[in-house]
């Protein structure tokens, strides 16, 4: 761990000590990834700003068209909040797949975003929930499309310093659905992850957002499949096809968790899944 | 850690915490985790498995959550609440779950108990009344390399029962 570990207590006076901070410095959220990579020794900074209880960054909060989650917030207390079980679907559902009990007690989404794993089961059901992140630096804020955040594997567009303050989910009335597949059933990272949102009414998709997790160098928002499915109706004809097209969208690689090949048949038989349970 | 600096004294920082109850002072390294940190001070109870937050061996209760100590950096725990083994209970005075574990037979090497005893301790005070499955996603994060799983499941039903008798009383 780096010799220095800031704590601001407030976004004011973060802005304020950042200038007199060690150069090569991170933020620190939950700790999970930052931490682990650390004992590894793959992380090398001289410090760590520990944004955990930032006020600004730890509330859930609804408006009349959206919702915001705070980049802090717990993932086990997102677990546990009404809004978000009721506005975001596909992310309650990927909530249980996501590490274990303790580690949910410890991680957030704001470092699931940062950490930029393809793998991450947060962010992908978030991408997928249509979500904006919305960034700080100083004065400066800037908002996002999720997905845009992402420029390759642990690659985003983060400028130096900026921060992460938190989500933005349109309140839209949906169904949604995350079907993971990993080593074990639970507490394992994935090998291919799908995440869907569904607009349904009268056994039709009006609207459908697709993102998958670990078949691609980001996060990857399904464009061509998610166009595709808007109008069709829920049937398993529809299953299949989308099957075939989620496969032509994905990039998978063969790596210690799994193979190329694998991973893109399992991307179809996971989005029929999920397709199926929308339907029902 | 609240609006407050910690200072630095040869390279260690004294961080209050309150451990078990007592609110006490540790002296920890800027790079130290937190599990080391309650390790060197004395609470041996908490493990040390893997250090990577896999195994949740180094399980501690911290403001109200079981947390993995491994993946904590001591000076973040400042001004918290922490709940070890040591915690719960004593070899005159077992907790519930420690004695139900025990007469399970959920013990075998015993490296995984404190972690697994904590976690189900935080899932008994937050659901007295637990669902198997309920209990086995309490547990997840909690690896054994011992049993099936089958005992210690077996030991927080026995125990969440005999405190529910225990209140009734």
């Amino acid at each position: 761990m780096p010799e220095f570990i800031a704590k601001p207590a407030s976004l004011k006076e973060l802005w304020k000590q950042l200038p007199s901070l060690p150069s090569s410095r991170r933020y620190l959220a939950g700790g999970t990834d930052l931490v682990t990579a650390d004992n590894a020794g793959a992380d090398h900074s001289g410090c760590w700003i520990d944004i955990g209880d930032l006020p600004e960054l730890r509330a859930v909060k609804e408006t009349a068209s959206s919702l915001f989650i705070g980049s802090a917030v717990k993932i086990s207390e997102l677990e546990r909040s009404a809004p978000v079980r009721k506005w975001c679907p596909v992310l309650s559902a990927a909530i249980p797949h996501f590490a274990s009990p303790s580690l949910r007690n410890m991680a957030t989404l704001g470092g699931n975003a940062a950490n930029a794993s393809p793998c991450a089961d947060g962010v992908c059901a978030l991408v997928a929930e249509d979500a904006s992140v919305l960034l700080a630096l100083k004065d400066a804020r800037r908002r996002l499309p999720l997905k845009d955040l992402f420029t390759g594997p642990k690659r985003t567009a983060l400028k130096r310093d900026e921060l992460i303050l938190g989500f933005e989910v349109p309140k839209r009335p949906h169904a949604g659905a995350y079907f993971k597949l990993g080593p074990r059933a639970r507490f394992g990272i994935s090998k291919a992850a799908v995440a869907l949102a569904a607009e349904i009414s009268g056994g039709r998709v009006k609207r459908a957002a697709v993102a998958l997790g670990s078949v691609a160098p980001v996060p990857l928002y399904a464009a061509r499949t998610s166009a595709w499915l808007a109008g069709r109706e829920l049937s398993p004809e529809t299953a299949a096809e989308a099957a075939e097209l989620i496969k032509s969208e994905v990039s998978p690689i063969t790596d210690a968790r799994s193979e190329a090949a694998y991973r893109r048949e399992m991307c179809g038989v996971l989005l029929s899944r999920a397709l199926e349970s929308a339907a029902a | 850690m609240k609006n407050e600096i910690l200072e630095t004294k040869d390279g260690l920082f004294t961080v209050t915490v309150t451990v078990n109850g007592g609110k006490t002072t540790l002296s920890v390294r800027n790079s130290e985790s937190l599990l080391d940190a309650l390790r060197r001070h004395g609470w041996k109870g908490t493990k040390k498995g893997c250090d990577t937050g896999d195994c949740g061996s180094c399980t501690v209760i911290l403001n109200g959550r079981p947390v993995l100590g491994c993946l904590t950096p001591a000076v973040t725990a400042h001004n918290g609440e922490i709940t070890t083994i040591e915690g719960l209970g004593s070899v005159h005075e077992p907790h519930p779950l420690q004695e139900a574990f025990v007469e399970a037979g959920a013990v075998q090497c015993g490296f995984c108990i404190p972690g697994m005893i904590l976690s189900s301790k935080h899932l008994l005070d937050n659901n007295p009344k637990p669902t198997e499955a309920e209990i086995r996603r309490a547990l997840d994060g909690n690896l054994c390399r011992c049993t099936g799983y089958v005992k210690q499941v077996e030991a927080v039903k026995n125990a969440a029962a005999k405190m529910a008798r225990g209140r009734k009383k």
